[in-house]
């Protein structure tokens, strides 16, 4: 890469982060998921109690946070019904929400974009086939097509160990991936099928440039913005999924500190007990969650404003 | 003159970019009388849809007409009318015909219903009475078959057919003022020809102040009486129409005037005028004279002080302080007498050159070229087991290039230049026939082709804009072709990329640059050095100038010539405009619905004998010499589509010369005129030639 | 039309054969042995699993398993469950979607009035307070997880509301819980179907919402609209005949594409509330590994989603001049 060029991938990015954060909705969006990224990666250093399962606290202690005196007490959030501590939990639960939807959502977008560009790029019967695999299954709603998946995986035996237990235990992780492989794969593809009748592909094609350095050298950068876009949004709806499976057993298995697990497992009656225990995951979930939203709209307002 | 109909003076029009308010537009003034034309011309961005709108007061929601300025319509001050005030005047007393007639009707509306509408807040007239009119209205806008066409929707009318609907909108009102904003931008010449001749007939019934937007010279002259010649936001000139033309005072002006190719002018007698550098962008306004980074005529007072538009009597005005010394003679006396010498007969007195197709150094050969496109089955078909006829885009094209030529081809959009270009370079596959480079075979795609082949053959396309990657630097862009088709290393590569944006006339500072950072001639010449990057005998050009601004058009004609020269490199240039095909070409081929239907000498072309189809074409072109107001050979209908072929002569739906049956019924032959020039007609050559001749006025005649 | 008809045909039966394949391949092959799973797994004796083994056909070659599944569920054989004491599944799965059909009508009459009324709104006041505030409303609160709404409706609005004085004053208060009895008839169901409604309106607001604004906005750039306004006619009629008619043309596909959101989240919504619907059908099924069960759920959940695209296109097709139907 010239000088000149990097140069200009700084300005441009300056430009975008600029247009990003003028606007205080996306700011602030933006803060709290670096925020809660923080939070996900140094969580063990920062919950009082490195251990979420552990029982030795007193049960049912109200939360002892005085916001007002800025102080924390000895368990901000309370303690749930069995005697553990609901801050550390909500604090060490968001590494999962985020290395699940993170990492899913990673792995649907380089997959997905490098399906989607080779359809778009090639057209023909392979581009037509595949086309309609996805429409057939983006067909099935996410969230059936994930608890179907999710119900299955779980509950097949495998050897502790094993390299299918191993994917066994990262299958919500998996199944973002593949559910939204075929969504990526169609925004590539539109937009490469914008960008392959530009005139400088045309040009490339003329030179008999090889069809992987058409793809990744003279279509993939104009995409990439749209790319972009597609990948916040479709993190935010990762995380809307993790909660949601979680929430409905379909996560991770308790003990863990998952935040859906948590709000299930303190619902109904034991809310009545125990409200905070219920409370302060739902309000993390929330807050990720809205968050997530005004930085995925920023950034899209800032991708547009870019072109 | 009694109360102008419309009396302008000092208006400045703003629009808000970001945080600052820029004028757009400073000073305009302008006096019209009812029942005349005035004529704005300028480029694109200069200003002229901006001065439409501020007087119809519709400014879009971040622009503003300045206090201080005048703008009085019928001796009423428009600026302090209210929002209901102004609706009352826009519903029956000014209306405007915009740019892109398609996109300014409503798509879910009928025709009828949106005209209807009109009348209706114009008059509340509706029902029958209202159908009546409008049908009227259609008719005197000569829409064959007005009930039809009212029960339509707009995608499903011709792109003329739309025009002539949008005009209809605007006259049913009788209106005082009229502003018609490029009405035939994007129409074909032959569709142009028809438009114009319909709105030069409507005014001469009408007592209408017609205010005539365009950038196109030919159409002023053809239609003004007075012209004001905008550039980035100022008149630069005022003057009625004729001494424009004759003796333009404004170095803009006299550039614009003399930077056209006129119909016959040809790259062997004279490179064009061409104005140097690029029209300023809005933010960078200098505070001296705007034209001074480009004009030929600046001395150190233009670059501090704004020249006023200064009162020459005779209702001529020109901003410049050196107008009295602005003259043709100043320009290279080659350009003058072309520009003074008619276009009919220049032919016979020039050194033309020899062609001849069959001797010579042939680079290419096309024999019986054919791309049909299949149609999807319909149900129907289906049932019926039928395959429904395919579209034939090329149709059975044969041509002969020589080394070292410029091959124009010319015809209508549709008439399949652009597939029949793409053929060539490999971008689509062909259906039939052979092509064959320096007598060897070529391959149908470019995926099949050797590098050999592929470093022979290359193309320059219509839009700069999309031509470059927008994320690759001028330098990464010309130094690919290098490495890929020249198999250089990178340090030679290096060298040459300094070299071939010399050869452009690029400073060599601008291999950093990358395409947002070119204006629209620059980036049309970054793709031209690429395109000679690999030393090609063979560049195809598609329009190649098209979109580029009128004033830097030139400049890149003018480098296309002399690349020729050096190089000799053969072109085949596609252009819609026969001025400019003419110009660079030393043979010319007439394409219709798939298929040539005159080759020949580009000195020998544009007069008689010509095929019926290249008269209509040459006739239509709007020639920039308000002189010049020869009878139009006008071509109605529109083309017929290329899956339903005309039997016969393809031409026959739409030929004025059309003798008979014959023309329905057999295909037509090959007749030449002389060696290299044929026309495929039924008509005998003699007597297309009686025919033709006078049908030109006699003074036309060389 | 007929050729219209015929494409969308052709793309309708294409696309339900893929998603059926899907289903079958997921339910059938990919858990290595359904027999045992339905069987209850390691558990399971080695006489139960042949037993259900040559019950359900998988002794034959798995193509024809799949014709002959698909051929019984088109034809309305759909075997019985075996989560929920040996029930017919059709009449199970026809009674839960019923009911689930039921909360959909209630969500969708609030929410598409409501959305499209937001949505023109904050596109025609394009970045002034109206829209700033609609446009920060169905970005964050309206985008939260269902159960997120779901529990906050049921725990503040039905607990906290329902033992106010207020609301006892009024005598209108929520229920808490939605579980009502499965067969019960529509005017019995309605109180308990306001609050869960509410949640799934929320879901919808926000994608219908954001979408006509963006058509609104769109429409407005056009040149027509200029013409329109030039004719001088009032502004009420420039955006009611103009621009509505052509902004809210896609509403209907938006609309369509919708219940595709819909049903993900009334499975969501049908849990948290203990509502006898489809969704809550599903999860018991799955967590039974109730396996003919699942797929014939999941079909049906394809079905509705492919006939209501279908019929969107259809309606677009209709209303839209510029598709040819001819
Ligand atoms: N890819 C295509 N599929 C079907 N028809 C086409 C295609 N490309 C061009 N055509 C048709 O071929 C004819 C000639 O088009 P074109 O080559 O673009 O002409 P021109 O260059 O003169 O504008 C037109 O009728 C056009 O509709
Ligand atoms: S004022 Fe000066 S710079 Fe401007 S046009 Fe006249 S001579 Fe040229
Ligand atoms: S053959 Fe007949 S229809 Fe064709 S161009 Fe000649 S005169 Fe016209
Ligand atoms: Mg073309």
């Amino acid at each position: 890469m010239n000088p000149s060029s990097f140069g200009r991938q700084i300005a441009a990015l300056r430009r975008f982060a600029g247009v990003l954060l003028r606007h205080p909705q996306s700011a602030l969006g933006t803060a709290l998921v670096f925020f809660f990224l923080f939070v996900a990666v140094f969580g063990a250093q920062l919950a009082p109690y490195a251990n979420p399962n552990d029982q030795s606290h007193a049960p049912r202690v109200s939360p002892t946070m005085d916001i007002g005196a800025l102080q924390l007490g000895e368990h901000p959030f309370g303690t749930d019904r069995l005697g553990r501590d609901v801050y550390s939990r909500v604090i060490l639960g968001a590494g999962s929400i985020f290395r699940i939807a993170g990492l899913g959502t990673l792995i649907s977008v380089l997959v997905g974009s490098a399906v989607g560009l080779y359809m778009g790029y090639r057209g023909g019967w392979f581009d037509e086939l595949l086309g309609r695999v996805i429409d057939a299954l983006l067909a099935i709603p996410a969230l059936l097509l994930a608890l179907v998946l999710v119900g299955i995986i779980r509950n097949l035996d495998f050897e502790i160990g094993s390299w299918q237990a191993e994917l066994a235990d990262n299958v919500v992780l998996l199944v973002i991936a593949v559910l939204y492989v075929p969504v990526v794969a169609r925004v590539a593809r539109s937009s490469a099928l914008d960008i392959k009748t530009r005139e400088f592909v045309e040009a490339a094609e003329i030179r008999g440039e090889p069809t992987y350095y058409i793809i990744f050298r003279e279509i993939l950068p104009s995409v990439i913005p749209a790319l972009v876009v597609e990948a916040s949004l479709r993190f935010s709806y990762a995380i809307f999924l993790v909660a949601s499976l979680g929430f409905l057993g379909f996560g991770a298995r308790p003990p863990s500190p998952d935040w859906g697990l948590m709000v299930n497992e303190n619902r109904g009656g034991f809310y009545q007990l125990t409200p905070w225990a219920l409370d302060f995951p739902a309000l993390a979930i929330a807050i990720l969650v809205i968050a997530v939203n005004l930085m995925s709209d920023g950034i899209r307002r800032a991708v547009q404003k870019g072109n | 003159m009694t109360t102008p109909l419309l009396d302008v003076e000092n208006l400045t029009i703003s629009y808000r970019i970001g945080k600052r308010w820029i004028p757009a537009v400073r000073d305009f003034h302008l006096q019209l009388a009812p029942g005349h034309v005035v004529g704005l011309v300028g480029e694109s961005g200069s200003g002229k849809s901006t001065v439409a709108l501020a007087l119809m007061r519709y400014l879009s929601s971040n622009g503003r007409v300045e206090s201080g300025g005048r703008l009085a319509f019928a001796g009423e001050d428009l600026l302090s009318k209210s929002a209901a005030e102004m609706r009352s005047i826009w519903a029956r007393r000014v209306k405007l015909v915009p740019q892109n007639a398609g996109a300014a009707l409503n798509p879910s509306l009928k025709i009828g219903a949106q005209v209807i509408e009109v009348l209706y807040a114009a008059m509340g007239i509706g029902g029958a009475e209202a159908e009546q009119a409008v049908l009227g209205m259609f008719h005197d806008v000569n829409l064959v078959d007005p009930e039809k066409v009212a029960d339509r929707y707009p995608h499903e009318l011709s792109g003329g057919m739309q025009q002539r609907v949008v005009i209809a909108m605007a006259l049913i009102t009788n209106p005082e003022l009229l502003i018609l904003d490029e009405p035939t931008t994007g129409l074909d010449v032959t569709t142009e020809a028809v438009i114009l001749d319909l709105v030069r007939g409507l005014m001469a019934e009408r007592d209408t102040g017609v205010i005539y937007i365009t950038h196109n010279l030919g159409v002023v002259a053809q239609l003004c009486e007075r012209v004001l010649v905008l550039y980035a936001g100022e008149i630069m000139e005022e003057a009625p129409v004729d001494q424009l033309y004759a003796q333009p005072r404004h170095p803009y002006s006299l550039g614009l005037l003399n930077s056209v190719p006129r119909l016959g002018q040809s790259k062997a007698d004279s490179r064009l005028h061409s104005i140097s550098g690029n029209p300023p962008a809005l933010a960078q306004l200098s505070s001296g004279c705007v034209f001074a980074d480009r004009c030929e005529f600046v001395i150190d007072k233009c670059r501090v002080d704004k020249p006023p538009l200064e009162q020459l009597g005779d209702g001529r005005a020109v901003r410049c302080f050196r107008w009295e010394e602005v003259d043709a003679s100043f320009l290279d006396p080659s350009v003058e007498t072309s520009y003074q010498s008619s276009f009919h007969g220049d032919g016979e007195e020039q050194p033309g050159r020899q062609i001849d197709n069959e001797v010579g150094d042939k680079l290419m050969r096309v024999t019986d070229l054919k791309k049909h496109f299949p149609v999807a089955k319909s149900l129907g078909d289906w049932l019926r087991g039928k395959t429904p006829a395919p579209i034939r885009a090329v149709d059975g094209v044969n041509l002969t290039l020589g080394a070292g030529q410029t091959l124009g081809l010319v015809g209508e959009s549709g008439s399949g230049k652009t597939t029949l270009s793409r053929l060539i370079i490999g971008l689509q596959e062909r259906s039939g026939g052979q092509l064959e480079l320096l007598g060897m075979d070529i391959r149908n795609s470019v995926r099949e082709r050797s590098p050999d082949v592929l470093s022979k053959l290359q193309m320059v396309f219509q839009n700069p804009q999309n031509s470059l990657n927008p994320y690759l630097s001028v330098r990464q862009a010309l130094r690919r072709p290098l490495v890929k088709l020249r198999d250089m290393t990178p340090a030679q590569a290096e060298a040459e990329v300094s070299e071939l944006l010399r050869r452009v006339n690029l400073r060599e500072d601008y291999a950093d640059r990358f395409p947002d950072e070119l204006s629209g001639g620059e980036k049309q010449r970054v793709v031209i050095a690429r395109a000679f990057a690999s030393d090609p005998d063979l560049i195809i050009c598609d329009e190649p100038v098209s979109a580029l601004d009128v004033s830097v058009q030139s400049a890149v004609l003018n480098l296309l010539a002399r690349l020729q020269e050096e190089h000799g490199t053969a072109y085949l240039f596609i252009s819609h405009d026969l001025a400019v095909v003419g110009y660079l070409s030393d043979v010319i081929a007439v394409m219709y619905l798939g298929q040539l239907f005159e080759v020949g000498a580009a000195s020998d072309l544009f007069q008689p004998p010509y095929h019926p189809y290249t008269e209509a074409l040459v006739s239509a072109i709007p020639v920039a010499d308000p002189e010049h107001k020869a009878e139009r050979m006008l071509l109605h209908d529109v083309l017929p589509s290329a899956q339903h072929l005309p039997s016969g002569c393809r031409f026959h739906t739409r030929c004025p010369r059309k003798i008979g049956a014959v023309c329905e019924e057999e295909a037509p032959p090959w007749r030449e005129v002389d060696a290299g020039h044929a026309i495929r007609c039924h008509i005998p050559l003699e007597e297309l030639s009686a025919q033709q001749r006078s049908f030109l006025r006699p003074e036309e005649i060389g | 039309m007929l050729k219209f008809l015929r494409r969308r045909f052709v793309f309708f039966v294409f696309t339900y054969l893929i998603s059926s394949l899907m289903i079958f391949f997921l339910l059938r092959v990919l858990p290595g042995d359904p027999a045992r799973v339905i069987a209850g797994g390691r558990e399971a004796t080695v006489e139960q699993v042949a037993q259900i083994r040559s019950e359900l056909g998988l002794n034959a070659p798995v193509p024809q398993q799949y014709v002959n599944w698909l051929g019984s569920f088109l034809r309305g054989d759909w075997g019985k469950t075996i989560a929920f004491r040996g029930a017919d599944n059709r009449e199970l799965i026809t009674q839960r979607s019923i009911n689930s059909a039921r909360l959909a009508l209630v969500a969708l009459l609030l929410s598409v009035p409501l959305s499209l009324v937001l949505g023109i709104i904050a596109g025609l006041r394009e970045n002034k307070l109206p829209d700033v505030i609609i446009s920060l409303l169905t970005l964050s609160v309206v985008s939260l997880p269902e159960f997120v709404t779901g529990l906050f409706l049921i725990n503040i609005v039905a607990l906290r509301w329902g033992r106010s004085e207020l609301a006892g004053a009024l005598g209108w208060w929520f229920p808490s819980s939605s579980a009502v009895p499965a067969n019960a008839s529509f005017g019995e169901m309605l109180p308990a179907l306001w609050l869960p409604a509410f949640a799934a309106t929320l879901v919808l607001l926000a994608y219908i919402s954001r979408l006509t604004r963006a058509g609104v906005i769109e429409e407005l750039k056009r040149d027509y609209v200029r013409t329109a306004a030039l004719k001088g006619i009032p502004y009420r009629s420039v955006i009611l005949r103009h621009v509505l008619r052509n902004a809210l043309l896609p509403t209907v596909t938006v609309i369509a594409i919708s219940i595709t959101w819909l049903i993900s989240g009334l499975v969501v919504i049908e849990y948290v509330f203990g509502f006898p619907g489809l969704g809550s059908l599903l999860i018991a099924a799955i967590e039974r590994r109730d396996l003919l069960l699942v797929q014939a759920i999941v079909m049906v959940s394809v079905t509705v989603i492919l006939f209501t695209n279908l019929f969107a296109d259809l309606a677009y097709a209709a209303l839209n001049p510029r598709i040819k139907l001819g």
